[in-house]
């Protein structure tokens, strides 16, 4: 079913913010894990709410996330809590957390997910000058982010993840707030996902809504310019770092200390082998690899640990950009990330977070495969 | 000129091409000295990382063998290998490291011959293809 949450004191986001203080009075929700301003400062991070009266700070559809809430929600819900929590999530957000789920480390029995159009997002630095730079009102903001040919606001560019992401939309969610090809001015249109998002959605007796019609228009025209944005990308940074030569100097500025991946929602493994005695190596070790190479560079494993790790979650890589964003020396590692994970996606035929039942490829494996990989002779 | 002596590292299974290196060594088959065996209870064990390692420590060829399908000694071992080779060679060719010089094969307990003669066509491959460029890397 689809409903409508119609425009508060003229202002797209109260509305949003008192459907979510419905949502939180009603009998099924007892918490709320959604974006929230943090009290005198820019910053916007995801939340836990249980008191409606601290709604006010919602910041539903934020122009940056400095954190993937995927990962977070895979913290509230690895095991029961005896609580219901609806969580709102970004369309990369909710692909990670489905994968987390598919590694059960999270589960989506105690919530009710809630996705939405994505709003887009500037990098965390960005995000940071365009609030000092006068920004937009939140309802400004939204306006222009969803009318159409927005590459920049405000003289700021959105994150590279944003501008080559080819699923701005929710997936697997149990209500869905859609904001493209709906006329903003009347308000926004949330549909439900499933029974249980139709059962709650019907509690609130808000007014009924049809399916937008020019939405299918818009979401293939969005997926088409990115795809192009996308390809012109990969192209690029497939050329700046096709030896290992040239990767090197595309890392020269890593300092290991390992950021991309503390904020990669789908770096799954408890303990990482780089944080293990494995790596904690001999001083003897460093003087061999010197008079084996005549030199070498130290803190050393950099290529070693950015190889490993494709080779470890780029199947999974969601695209969310947060391993840009988390580099303190300015790497896009995003971009390259994002051109490996294009391979071994199409390797294995598999969308990460996209259907809850495919399971991810190094998970499973059959008698008769690949067989092209095996051999001498071999591709 | 000098000749090119490549720097080969070969996982081998314990209970199937480990057996099969065995059986070549009793029956005097010769095959080249710089392919370095290192035995492994099962091809399942070998983290992509294994090989990434080695390319990036310099050697100019990896082989992975293990049993024929069916025949792992712990059931699927071998499958979870083919998978990860199909992972290493769609991200090891982007970065320059030819997927040729990662070989996945599978040589059962009995077959000593084949063993000798694989281990020989994979070091003529490898000299023919000329030395791994990672070897110059200052950065590992």
């Amino acid at each position: 079913m689809m409903i409508k949450i119609e425009r508060e004191e003229n202002s797209l986001v109260k509305g949003l913010q008192q459907f979510f203080k419905q949502l939180l009075e009603t009998q099924e929700i007892d918490a709320l894990f959604l974006p929230v301003g943090l009290k005198g400062s820019h910053s916007v991070m995801p939340s836990l709410v249980v008191d409606p009266a601290q709604l006010e700070d919602v910041v539903p559809l934020s122009p940056a996330f400095p954190i993937n809430s995927g990962r977070m929600v895979s913290r509230l819900s690895y095991k029961a809590s005896g609580r219901k929590t609806a969580v709102l999530l970004r369309p990369c957000e909710m692909r990670a957390f489905v994968e987390l789920v598919k590694l059960k480390q999270g589960s989506r029995q105690e919530l009710i997910l809630i996705g939405m159009d994505c709003p887009r997002a500037f990098t965390t630095s960005d995000y940071t000058a365009y609030m000092k730079d006068a920004p937009l009102t939140q309802d400004a903001y939204i306006e222009k982010v969803f009318s159409p040919d927005s590459e920049r606001l405000n003289g700021f560019e959105f994150s590279s993840a944003c501008r080559t992401c080819e699923n701005p939309f929710p997936v697997n969610a149990d209500i869905n707030i859609l904001l493209h090809g709906v006329d903003l001015s009347d308000g926004v249109v949330v549909e439900s996902g499933s029974d249980e998002g139709q059962e709650i959605l019907k509690s609130l007796n808000l007014k009924e809504a049809v399916r937008p019609d020019k939405r299918d228009e818009v979401i293939l025209q969005i997926k088409e310019a990115n795809a192009r944005a996308s390809a012109a990308m990969i192209e690029e940074i497939t050329e700046k770092t096709d030896s290992i030569e040239k990767l090197n100097a595309f890392f020269d500025r890593c300092i290991n200390c390992y950021n991309c991946r503390n904020m990669c929602p789908v770096c799954y493994c408890k303990e990482c082998v780089f944080n293990t005695d494995v790596f904690h190596h001999q001083p003897v070790q460093y003087h061999q690899w010197a008079e084996k190479k005549g030199s070498i560079k130290l803190p050393t494993d950099t290529i070693f640990y950015h190889l490993t790790r494709m080779a470890h979650m780029s199947h999974s890589c969601v695209e969310c950009g947060q391993c840009s964003n988390a580099c303190p020396s300015d790497i896009n590692v995003f971009q390259l990330f994002k051109s490996v994970a294009q391979k071994t996606q199409a390797a294995f035929e598999y969308a990460p977070g996209m259907d809850e039942n495919q399971p991810p490829p190094l998970s499973v494996f059959y008698e008769r495969e690949f067989e092209n990989v095996v051999g001498i002779e071999s591709e | 000129m000098e000749t090119f002596e490549p720097v080969i590292i070969a996982f081998v299974c314990n209970w199937c091409t480990y057996t099969a290196a065995d059986l070549a060594g009793t029956s005097r088959l010769a095959y080249p000295t710089n392919i370095r065996l290192i035995r492994v209870m099962c091809t399942g064990m070998v983290d992509p990382q294994y090989v990434i390692k080695a390319f990036l420590e310099g050697a100019d060829g990896v082989l992975i063998s293990g049993c024929h399908p069916g025949d792992c000694h712990y059931i699927n071992g071998n499958y979870k290998a083919r998978r990860r080779i199909k992972l290493l060679k769609e991200i090891l060719p982007r970065f320059g490291i030819e997927k040729e010089r990662l070989r996945l094969t599978w040589i059962g307990a009995s077959d000593g011959i084949e063993f000798a003669e694989v281990m020989n066509r994979l070091n003529d491959q490898i000299i023919e293809m000329g030395p791994s460029q990672t070897n110059l890397s200052k950065a590992i």
